[in-house]
């Protein structure tokens, strides 16, 4: 664990510049450009908005807010582990030729969806002000639950990132898994919408504390009970010694099979 | 700068590779070898106990023919492959570039790619940022070094390489096939930093199939044959035994040397 955060900190700042670069050529040759990140989250929250509180209304006031804190930080998870997984065998070239350290390419791929992510929550609060929802006081806890929701991604970015390595059907099955994950956690539902005899599932679901504090904090204008932070933490730093210690322990091996 | 006199040392490096002719690279496959196809596979040794010492301002040619083990061997050095047994000291800083235009992203323009390789090869953006204009006078590349790599001729790709490999200046430039580096201009250029490198006291290790540069330049050159140091000595010889094995084995060899000098 302190080889992770030696060489994250001593290669800052190439780590910045692979994570622009990707968000770069995302953007490249459009028009907008990076406005893409701001627009690309507005008008989907907008038409989720629209569809859930017009086309099938539910009982839960500013649905839209509802399911878009919670979606947000969803699709940061989702984004660094599909872009992680393909992040060593799409940089073979690289890697076959430079002698760099391989944690460089998974990180950077999680930092450049956490800048998406983070420019992301200035349509949220757009969203949050057209549609008239209160400004908690507990946004300003939100830090708490993005931090232990990266170190939970990061985890899982090196365990996708090294096991696609030798078996390219992980990035298919890691696809599947994402939908599953999707939708057995709370995200466009509420946990207590969920019949008795499944919450247990609720209670396993490591995604279910990771999430939960960021629909607390923005839609709800609570703070989460200290069990389920510690349940979120300690989620997040297993997943991260579990997914380190096989990147590590196979990274040298990489440039065999890239 | 260190001052250690030996620059790389190598101790019975072996690298062996596991050729699978079937390899599972599916689970599809994975699970067939489970239930009844047999994988087979062979373990190959690029480089078979190589032991070497390069002293601090050599600058060594290796040479051999397609498949021998020369580029391995170099990647063993530059950090790239962790050999599977032997040991490698590296006195001093390498650039651990093992092919020009390594990790040039053809989408960014060059003066981005300088950075970037910069970063990749462990300098700091500060120490970039103070080099950059070195490396674009010296690739010349004119107005297209703020042009998307992708635009570029394979001349100009290759000067903004070269530049920026040398110009970071490293102790060590660990170089595969160098030479075929854009036009005539340009290639004295080169040979020219080559030279003025090696005689600022660094090390240069490189891979190459043209003869002439190695004669001329090299102070040493190494013949490496099935993975094995087969000759290692004064480049002439060196040559000579590559050049005469060659013409046994009817491969035409690019015996030239440069016909003017700067």
């Amino acid at each position: 664990m302190r080889e992770l955060l030696r060489d994250t900190y001593g290669y800052r700042e190439l780590i910045w510049a692979l994570a622009l670069k990707e968000l770069k050529i995302r953007y490249k040759r459009s028009v907008l450009g990076f406005l893409w990140a701001l627009l690309n989250p507005l008008l989907f929250m907008v038409v989720l908005t629209f569809v859930f509180s017009t086309l099938m209304a539910t009982n839960v006031p500013h649905y839209g807010v509802f399911i878009i804190c919670a979606l947000l930080p969803w699709t940061f998870f989702s984004q660094s582990l599909s872009y992680a997984a393909e992040s060593i065998v799409g940089n073979a070239d690289l890697i076959k030729k430079v002698r760099v350290a391989k944690l460089v390419f998974p990180v950077a791929a999680v930092v450049s969806n956490m800048i998406n992510f983070l420019l992301s929550l200035i349509p949220l609060a757009l969203i949050v002000l057209v549609m008239g929802h209160p400004f908690h006081l507990t946004w300003l806890y939100l830090p708490v639950p993005l931090l232990a929701l990266t170190i939970f991604t990061l985890g899982a970015t090196f365990f996708f990132a090294a096991a696609n390595v030798y078996y390219r059907d992980v990035a298919h099955i890691l696809q599947i898994l994402l939908q599953v994950l999707f939708y057995v956690t709370p995200i466009i539902y509420r946990a207590d919408m969920m019949p008795e005899k499944y919450r247990l599932l609720l209670k396993l679901n490591p995604m279910n504390y990771l999430i939960n504090g960021f629909r607390l904090g923005v839609y709800d204008g609570m703070l989460p009970t200290w069990q389920s932070v510690f349940a979120s933490f300690f989620c997040a730093f297993a997943m991260l010694y579990f997914g380190f210690s096989l990147f590590r322990k196979h990274q040298n091996e990489f440039v065999f099979y890239v | 700068m260190t001052t250690n006199p030996v620059a790389v040392s190598v101790e019975n490096v072996t690298q062996r590779f596991r050729i699978i002719h079937e390899r599972p690279d599916s689970l599809r496959e994975l699970f067939a070898k489970f239930s009844r196809r047999k994988i087979t596979h062979h373990d190959f040794e690029a480089v078979s106990d190589v032991s070497l010492e390069v002293r601090r301002g050599e600058m060594i040619g290796i040479v051999g023919r397609n498949g021998s083990g020369k580029s391995t061997l170099l990647k063993i050095i530059a950090g790239v492959y962790t050999p599977s047994s032997g040991r490698v000291t590296v006195n001093g800083t390498l650039a651990p570039l093992i092919e020009l235009g390594a990790g040039m992203h053809t989408e960014m323009t060059g003066r981005e790619n300088i950075l970037l390789n910069g970063l990749l090869m462990g300098y700091s953006k500060h120490e970039m940022r103070q080099r950059e204009q070195q490396i674009v006078d010296f690739a010349d590349i004119g107005e297209f070094i703020d042009v998307p790599v992708k635009q570029y001729s394979s001349g100009m790709y290759m000067r903004l390489a070269f530049a920026v490999a040398t110009e970071i200046d490293p102790e060590i430039l660990v170089v595969d096939e160098i030479l075929a580096v854009g036009d005539f201009a340009f290639q004295q250029k080169c040979f020219n930093r080559l030279r003025r490198f090696r005689e600022s006291g660094k090390t240069i290790l490189m891979v190459t199939h043209t003869m002439g540069p190695v004669i001329e330049y090299c102070n040493r050159a190494i013949l490496i044959e099935k993975g094995r140091v087969v000759a290692d000595g004064p480049p002439v010889e060196v040559v000579e035994r590559y050049t005469g094995s060659s013409a046994v084995a009817n491969e035409p060899v690019l015996v030239e040397a440069p016909t003017a000098h700067a």
